[in-house]
């Protein structure tokens, strides 16, 4: 690779306006043939948008793209498929309900007599396909029933299916183990191999640095800095990304861990398909720790945080929070009783988007006796002094508070759902995903304010998916696999061990 | 925006009326007068007119009302027709059944009636969505339809007939009635007629405070806000603690109640007894137009009342005046309804450049998901401070 | 003789079943093409006003024309128009899709009424004569077959054409090209149209489709079954039709069952004669039957998954 490769993509001069914010503000991007390369940048930094203008979901006001040198316009996915662009986006387009060769040929189906769809030609395509690209499928399940890595592994055929010879890969690695990560990595390297390009998206610097030969780091709309991959670090990255330095890690004095918060004994429940999701849980939280639950996603966490915080019905075991069971209260009372709960997905469950900061700030208390007469007339200046309190508290950028939360970024949505349930002074804190998708700024904030909630004696339980994460924030680490706690580890416990467990290897050493 | 609309709609409306050959000019000119008692030519009493325009505002302030507090709940409630003939046939059947009682016991009684009535036929829908998940646009529909044929059943060959042949039913007692706001008197002349023809009755209050309570509820409360936090996201809503199914049910039954009152209203206060008349009410269909048009809060229902009011009542002058159908009325707020839902006058202000106002600066992102209530807006947010 | 024994004899004789199929026809066509717009994520409660509208323009082009045949493609053509109508606004507009069902609805009742006093002022529509209604066709041979030859095959030639359509549909939407992309677009537009697909062109196909089958069997009613038009002559048949695609899932078999069983009611009700029962509790019963079904139902009936989500480019 050098610079007299020719180029697959040149998008010159993007600029694309939406409502109220401008997306891409004068995009230069190129990517050479045969080369992985990644973009990176913030949430909303403008990513999606220049890979939504390249697959041609969306056009951009101004600018040209350049394919293989020629100016094409790109008028909608149909164009983009013709010219051999192929995307596989962060939330996949696959349908739950049709097989995966369905979901493989859509667009491009065989059809025999007046236009019947030929199931047989589908099943060898597909079979071809995936002898040549190593690529193991069943053309004949559904696609639901499949694990992640097996419906992003379709999304990739989908792609080749159309003859894609430039690839793009919208934050592939968001859902996947690290193992699952790796073996995409030779997936991709493999795929360079047979000629192809690829566009890697990514917000994960260690990835990114891992697996491209080059990186565009975007921000606020505009690219900050072409880097070649070997020449470059994290902290380069992650400072051109922010546009400040950052500091990687969290900052915190050791934990000084005070008796027994919460001691769950073999719990088990179900998940929202009426299946087992957790099957035996026990541990013990402490006072004045953080444990950090590590594992794939979908392997019980979600489900664990819900039955604590009790909006999910336990079907055995007990919870108990002091010497009170707490197993069958419902999120009401157990709220009452000092159990706060950052729900992992913030814009459906931990706020209602429509309301504003001041509706949002009393989510679950409407009926407490400090917001409502009686439990039915509520103090509107009681609750607005709440809010105003929380905003300046925790740092909520906004305007008002009669702002609707719909309107305010990632980080200030987080940032009003942390200041809620931390602003109750809880007793414990179950904390789901609490960074996912905002900003580096306000993870930093969060972070911060986590560790502050530890050190004022609260018992912390986090659970994240970004495995660095849990380590640099937890005390101690609990694995969790197929909805049991597999083992509790130390905070320094080496990557490589944590993603073993994670995928039910490593069970030796395992103190459940 | 919704003024907008309406504009948009009537000149739509006049294209169609031109087109088919009637003169738009005397058939709005109609409406007008019988409406609002303007510019009659044709010697209608204006006062009379402006009363007759009130008889029509007073069901469809309780029933648009009854569309709009399902809407907050991400529930759309089309059986207010038939939770407003359940309402209206409990009425009746108190008011006859204990028609000798005095004022101050019957009246409430008839009043609770209905909306007990209402409540229940309303509550259907909402047991069937809160446990089956039915889906209450059928349900609802459904039950409007058993109410029709249940009151023909009841009126005609029924047990509340007047007498065989008649498909009316035996007057309610003279303590359910409500009274007029004018004397019942033939002699007493008021702007130039006798008092007793302006009908219009103290039911108006009844449904200007219905207007209150429910803003009151919706806005003040905590059930108002469980309401609303359904409304927009179950999953929120269930995170909070809030039981979805309770506050399904709950908002249904409230609902009811107040079409049901809508119902006993106009019993106890226009009509003392069921007739054929109510097979063709269409008051609980309007009154979906007029909680769209009114975007949900209880000032714009009222004023979308009047607005629809008017056209009905001005619908019969047209019809005599311009020989142009009555149904227009009926054109006219289905046009309404596709300007409002689909947001034309917004469109076509995006088309011209001196009307283009500045993109609002807050959203971000493209909307990802539709509220559950899609029809309301946040132009209808609440008074967030006393 | 009770009730319930008049309807149970009822129920074993030819006559019954011949007019239950042709009810049940009458809600079938709509119901397809509720299942059709459905499947492809539009959701569409305005059969009843798009069969109002075709019932009236086909009387309006036999009375004129007497012409049958040019009357119900008039009566197709005037449902494919209020569809367009619905399409528009919920796709082009993004509306509220229930909101913009229901205004489809109260405009067609308005205009029909509104421009019958336009055209015909204060009299009658006026009756179209024998010869010029859907014929009523005996298939030779066939009609001879004792019980099953007066049900199936002595019936007017909508019902045969209904059939054919049935099975159409139900082909058409699960073993063909065209169907997987229907139902991709109503499982999942983003999907779709990532695969190429153009998921407004299938959308407006699918609700177009839902008017025309909607306006044929207006017609049926108007110039077929009857021979005038009334205002609100439909009298919620296409509210009972969308009861049948959910209660029929979604697929056009399923609405099928569903609109014979709905058509059994009404066939009972008409032959209300024979039964001791006031005739407008016995109304009643195609009604409480939608809600003792969706009762039964338990949550087991799935939409499509962007059913009545507007589809915007670029969006996730």
């Amino acid at each position: 690779m050098s610079d007299s490769t020719p180029l697959a993509v040149d998008m010159r001069g993007i600029t694309k306006q939406f409502p109220g914010v401008l997306a891409n503000d004068h995009v230069d991007f190129s990517v050479r043939q045969g080369e992985i390369h990644a973009l990176v940048g913030e949430n909303g930094a403008g990513k999606s948008t220049l890979m939504n203008e390249l697959y041609g979901l969306i056009h951009p006001d101004s600018g040209e793209i350049l394919i293989d040198g020629k100016a094409v316009p790109i008028n909608g996915p149909r164009d983009a498929i013709s010219l051999g662009i192929g995307m596989v986006h962060q939330h996949f387009m696959l349908i739950p309900v049709f097989s995966v060769g369905e979901n493989i040929m859509l667009g491009r189906e065989p059809v025999t007599g007046p236009g019947f769809y030929d199931r047989g030609r589908a099943r060898a395509a597909i079979a071809d396909l995936t002898k040549r690209y190593g690529l193991a499928l069943d053309a004949d399940a559904r696609m639901g029933d499949l694990p992640v890595g097996l419906q992003q592994r379709a999304e990739i055929v989908k792609v080749l299916y159309r003859g894609a010879n430039i690839l793009i890969l919208d934050e592939p690695t968001g859902v996947l183990t690290p193992q699952e990560s790796h073996e995409l990595f030779g997936v991709l390297r493999d795929l360079v191999k047979n000629g192809k390009t690829i566009i890697f998206i990514s917000h994960k610097l260690k990835e990114v640095l891992e697996i491209s030969d080059r990186i565009t780091v975007m921000r606020r709309g505009k690219v900050v800095g072409h880097l070649t991959t070997k020449d470059t670090n994290e902290e380069e990255i992650a400072t051109l990304m922010v546009g400040r330095e950052v500091l990687l890690r969290v900052d915190k004095a050791a934990a000084r861990p005070g008796g027994v918060a919460l001691k769950v004994e073999d719990l088990t429940a179900n998940s929202d398909q009426s299946v087992p999701a957790l099957k035996g849980v026990s541990f013990e939280l402490r006072f004045g720790e953080i444990l950090g639950i590590a594992g794939v996603e979908g392997n019980g966490q979600s489900e664990l945080m819900e039955v604590l915080a009790g909006t999910r019905r336990a079907t055995g075991g007990r919870v108990m929070l002091g010497g009170r069971n707490i197993t069958t209260m419902d999120a009401n009372t157990e709220r009452d009783a000092g159990v706060a709960f950052i729900p992992e997905d913030r814009r459906g469950t931990g706020l209602v988007l429509g309301f504003s900061i001041a509706e949002n700030s009393i989510l679950g208390r409407e009926r407490a006796a400090k917001f409502s007469w009686r439990h039915f007339v509520l103090r509107l200046l009681a609750i607005r002094e709440w809010a105003r309190g929380l905003v300046k508290e925790f740092d909520i950028r906004t305007p008002s508070i009669d702002v609707a939360a719909r309107n305010l970024s990632g980080g200030n949505q987080q940032k009003v759902i942390v200041a809620r349930e931390m602003g109750g002074k809880p007793k414990v804190l179950l904390a789901a995903q609490p960074t996912r998708g905002v900003d580096i700024g306000a993870i930093e904030f969060i972070h911060r304010q986590i560790v502050k909630e530890r050190d004022d004696g609260a018992a912390v339980l986090l659970v994240s998916a970004e495995l660095d994460e849990v380590r640099s924030l937890s005390d101690r680490i609990a694995v969790m696999y197929e909805g049991k706690i597999v083992s509790i580890e130390g905070p320094d416990t080496p990557e490589e061990r944590l993603g073993l467990l994670m995928t039910g290897g490593g069970m030796k050493a395992g103190a459940a | 925006m919704p003024l907008g609309s309406v504009v948009l709609a009537f000149v739509v409306g006049a294209l169609i009326v031109g087109v088919t050959g009637g003169n738009p000019f005397a058939a709005y000119g109609a409406l007008l007068c019988g409406g609002f008692g303007f510019i009659c030519t044709s010697g209608e009493n204006p006062a009379l007119q402006i009363s007759n325009t009130i008889l029509f505002v007073i069901p469809l302030i309780t029933t648009g009302v009854a569309v709009a507090l399902p809407f907050r709940a991400g529930l759309f409630n089309i059986g207010a027709e038939g939770q407003l003939l359940a309402g209206s046939i409990a009425c009746t059947a108190i008011g006859i059944k204990f028609s000798s009682l005095p004022t101050p016991i019957l009246l409430p009684m008839v009043l609770v009636g209905g909306m007990a009535a209402g409540a229940l036929w309303a509550g259907v829908a909402g047991v069937l969505k809160a446990t089956v998940g039915a889906h209450e646009v059928v349900t609802t529909i459904m039950l409007n339809y058993v109410a029709q044929w249940l009151l023909r059943y009841l009126i005609i060959g029924g047990p509340l007939q007047l007498a065989p042949g008649t498909s009316k039913s035996l007057p309610i007692g003279q303590g359910a009635r409500l009274a007029t706001i004018l004397p019942n008197d033939n002699t007493l002349i008021i702007f130039g007629l006798p008092s007793s023809v302006f009908r219009v009755h103290t039911g108006i209050v009844i449904a200007l405070v219905a207007a209150a309570v429910f803003a009151f509820l919706l806005w003040r409360t905590s059930l108002g806000y469980e309401i609303r936090a359904v409304g927009q996201s179950q999953k929120a809503a269930r995170y909070a603690g809030v039981s979805v199914r309770r506050t399904i049910i709950v908002t249904m039954l409230i609902a009811g109640a107040f079409s049901g009152l809508a119902g006993a209203i106009e019993i106890a206060g226009v009509d003392h007894n069921l007739t054929d008349k109510y097979f063709s009410d269409t008051t609980g269909f309007d009154a979906i137009a007029v909680a769209l048009l009114g975007l949900g809060s209880a000032v714009g229902i009222v004023m979308a009342a009047v607005l629809f009011g008017a056209l009905h009542a001005g619908g019969s002058v047209m019809q005599a005046d311009a020989n142009i159908s009555g149904n227009l009325v009926y054109v006219l707020q289905a046009l309404i309804l596709f300007s409002i839902a689909a947001n034309f006058v917004g469109a076509i202000r995006q088309q011209i450049p001196g009307l283009r106002r500045p993109p609002p600066s807050a959203p971000a992102a493209l909307p990802a998901e539709p509220p559950a209530a899609p029809m309301m807006t946040e132009a209808a947010a609440p008074p967030a401070e006393a | 003789m009770s009730a319930l024994s008049d309807i149970l004899h009822l129920l074993f004789t030819a006559n019954l079943w011949q007019a239950a199929l042709a009810a049940a026809v009458l809600l079938l066509l709509p119901a397809l093409g509720g299942v059709i717009s459905e499947r492809s994520g539009v959701v569409n409660i305005a059969m009843e006003g798009m069969m109002l509208t075709g019932a009236f323009f086909g009387v309006v082009a036999d009375l004129a024309w007497h012409n049958v045949w040019a009357a119900t493609a008039v009566a197709m053509l005037a449902g494919g128009v209020m569809a367009t109508i619905h399409g528009i606004v919920s796709i082009r507009f993004r509306a509220d899709q229930i909101v913009s069902g229901i205004a489809i609805n109260i405009f067609a009742t308005g205009l029909t009424v509104f421009l019958v006093n336009r055209i015909y002022g204060l009299q009658d529509v006026g009756h179209v004569g024998q010869g010029e209604l859907l014929p009523y066709i005996n298939i030779p041979v066939l009609d001879q077959i004792p019980f099953f030859g007066k049900v199936l095959f002595q019936q007017n030639v909508i019902v045969y054409v209904a059939l054919v359509i049935l099975i159409l549909t139900q082909v058409v939407l699960f073993r063909t090209r065209l169907g997987l992309r229907i139902r991709a677009v109503g499982e999942h537009p983003q999907a779709a149209d990532t695969a190429g697909i153009n998921v407004f062109a299938i959308r407006y196909g699918a609700v177009i489709t839902s008017g025309l089958l909607s306006g044929l069997s207006g017609a049926f009613l108007a110039i077929g079954i009857s021979n005038t038009f009334v205002p609100n002559m439909t009298d919620g048949r296409g509210y009972i039709a969308l009861a049948a695609m959910i209660f029929g899932k979604w697929t056009p078999l399923g609405a099928f069952i569903a609109c014979i069983i709905f058509g059994l009611g009404q066939a009972i009700y008409d032959n209300n004669s024979t039964i001791h029962i006031s005739q407008y509790l016995l109304s009643m019963l195609p009604y409480v039957l939608v809600l003792v079904v969706l009762a039964g139902l338990v949550g087991r009936s799935t939409p499509p998954a962007a059913d009545g989500l507007p589809y915007v480019p670029g969006s996730e």
